[in-house]
């Protein structure tokens, strides 16, 4: 048989015997968090899929001011299925934000950072700091007029930063202004330069967890617990969840379809109350919570300085958070989490009903 | 009976064409037969998924019933039967 | 003849069905990212121009071909004289109708769809009425566009 030849011709070159025993060795522990190990497995698979439509969708769209939003009508209304791709586009990056934030959370509630998991911490921020500028950078492309001056704001923040604020705002709009400059350099970032980290930093995190193996809760540590093979028994149940997820993500690119408003005009006025995404709705919430001016110093700044404050704390908690490292509990960082988590959860919450 | 089809034909071309004026993009077929055929195919790709749910539970079950049988490990020492 | 044991054991009519299934549904689906990949070639055009002349004194009851991309399109005149400019393409499986002047209908001879003098879908497979073109008449020119497209002639 041809298949056994093929399968000799590969075995007299690589030991596929190592690698069997390998992913025969993966033990994935059972005990009651152990869904949360399946919402790092869902954000993959949703960026695989963002990766596969991305592609596709990127052979019709034309990166200019002039003819972006036109491309993306004919996309819609005349490519055989592009309403739908399109739309499976927007409602699987819509998924993979509510995905990434629970993996986040989910791993800062359980502790899972503490030593010797610190570099999957790291990598997975980083991650998430893509992830969401993957979400602004795409929702320019649409070129509307809503996308135009959510872009602006989100863009504007960073020029209050102190001292790198200015260039750091030039860098990311190619200019002073959001134009059509800022079109085509998002659409750079867009399509290269975030999914290249993107991959090799998803490469890198999920090494990481094949060479730690899976992170178990401390309370859980304790009481004991039993393991699985993740092959073939995990894997399995991984691949139904990912099925689940695909069919969720076609059923609301069905029924949802994204709107595409009016032609992005840099010299119109704004459209009245524009709402940032979702993602961004908790900092879009907290800039409106200081004053214009405190102290004789700009509020915003101060909110900025704040908010980025909060960020690297929460990127070093695992230097921080001794007695975790330690394998003693450590309710002080539990209740920083949870903080940390309400905040995102009510922020949100008031962002979106206001 | 024909002039009233005649008349619906007629105002729903001028709604549309003043949805376009709007400024408003279709992002959905709004020809019922479409539609039809676009709901058709996502029942069609749910019940695919639902079988293959069905398929991968009945396997979980065939490997867990052959793990607890203890005829996953391979004898190491085991003769060849060639 | 019936055999003592089955030759298909539990474990290898599971994995022939999982992987069949499989099969039928990532083609299925890889099939509709195709077709999104792949444009359909010759598309359509938006709106067609022709001499009007040619077009206008055709007797009633009769139509004449135009060509709409690289499809067939068909100018109408009912026996009332009203005008009409149809795409001659059925809705079931795209082949070119034609329009029979003793019954009044237009016939798609692929499976035997009818469409009354309306482009109504009346008879057979058809599931959808047939396309209908607006056309105007600026001097000379016949312009015919699909509906709801601004025709933006090109400047001479």
């Amino acid at each position: 048989m041809n298949f056994l030849r093929l399968k000799d011709w590969f075995s007299e070159r690589y030991d596929l015997g190592d690698l069997k025993k390998m992913a025969g060795e993966k033990l994935v522990p059972v005990h009651r968090y152990e869904f949360l190990y399946y919402t790092g497995g869902i954000t993959l698979f949703l960026f695989v899929l963002q990766f596969v439509t991305g592609m596709i969708l990127s052979f019709y769209y034309v990166p200019h001011p002039e003819h972006a939003h036109k491309s993306i009508i004919e996309i819609v209304t005349k490519l055989n299925l592009g309403w739908f791709f399109r739309s499976f586009h927007h409602w699987g990056a819509q998924l993979l934000m509510v995905f990434v934030f629970i993996h986040l959370f989910g791993t800062l509630l359980t502790k899972s950072y503490r030593k010797p998991r610190e570099f999957l911490w790291f990598s997975g921020l980083i991650l998430l700091g893509i992830t969401i500028f993957f979400g602004l950078s795409g929702y320019l492309l649409l070129w509307d007029e809503r996308a135009l001056a959510a872009v602006k704001v989100a863009t504007g923040g960073s020029g209050a930063f102190p001292v790198i604020g200015h260039f750091l705002m030039a860098f990311l709009r190619g200019g002073i202004d959001v134009t059509g400059e800022t079109l085509i350099r998002f659409y750079a970032f867009h399509v290269a330069v975030l999914p290249l980290l993107t991959l090799f930093l998803i490469g890198f995190h999920v090494l990481l967890v094949q060479y730690h193996g899976m992170s178990v809760p401390l309370s859980v540590e304790k009481e004991g617990y039993t393991h699985v093979p993740f092959f073939p028994n995990v894997l399995y149940k991984d691949l139904a969840i990912w099925l689940v997820v695909l069919g969720t993500v076609a059923t609301l690119a069905v029924f949802l379809p994204p709107e595409i408003g009016v032609k992005a005009d840099p010299l119109a006025p704004t459209p009245e109350n524009i709402k940032p995404e979702w993602y961004f709705l908790f900092l879009f919430q907290t800039l409106k919570l200081f004053p214009g001016e405190i102290l004789g110093l700009n509020g915003e700044t101060i909110a900025l300085m704040l908010i980025a404050g909060a960020i690297l704390f929460l990127f070093l908690l695992p230097l921080f958070d001794k007695k975790t490292s330690r394998g003693e509990k450590s309710p002080l960082f539990t209740w920083i989490g949870i903080a940390y988590v309400a905040y995102f959860v009510i922020m949100t919450i008031v962002g979106y009903l206001s | 009976m024909k002039k009233v089809i005649a008349g619906l034909i007629i105002s729903l071309a001028a709604t549309a064409s003043l949805a376009w004026a709007d400024g408003k993009v279709e992002v959905f077929t709004t020809v019922r037969y479409d539609q039809f055929i676009i709901y058709q195919s996502l029942a069609f790709f749910w019940v695919g998924i639902a079988g293959l749910l069905v398929i991968i539970r009945m396997k979980l079950k065939e490997i867990e019933r052959i793990q607890k049988l203890g005829l996953d490990k391979k004898e190491e020492d085991a003769p060849f039967l060639e | 003849m019936k055999l003592p044991y089955s030759l298909v054991n539990r474990r290898t009519f599971l994995n022939g069905l999982f992987g069949g299934w499989l099969l039928a549904f990532f083609s299925g689906s890889l099939y509709a990212l195709f077709k999104f990949a792949f444009p359909t070639l010759g598309k359509e055009p938006d709106f067609v121009v022709l001499k009007a002349a040619d077009y206008l004194d055709i007797a009633p009851n009769s139509t004449k071909a135009f060509a709409w991309g690289g499809k067939v399109g068909l100018f109408f005149k009912k026996t009332d004289g009203t005008m009409m400019a149809i795409k001659g393409v059925c809705s079931h499986m795209d082949c070119n109708v034609v329009y029979k002047p003793l019954d009044r209908k237009f016939y798609c001879a692929c499976h035997k769809g009818w469409f009354d003098d309306t482009g109504r879908n009346i008879e057979g497979p058809p599931p959808k009425p047939l396309e209908i073109f607006v056309y105007t008449i600026e001097e000379e020119k016949l312009i015919v566009a699909r509906k709801g497209v601004k025709v933006e002639l090109p400047k001479a």
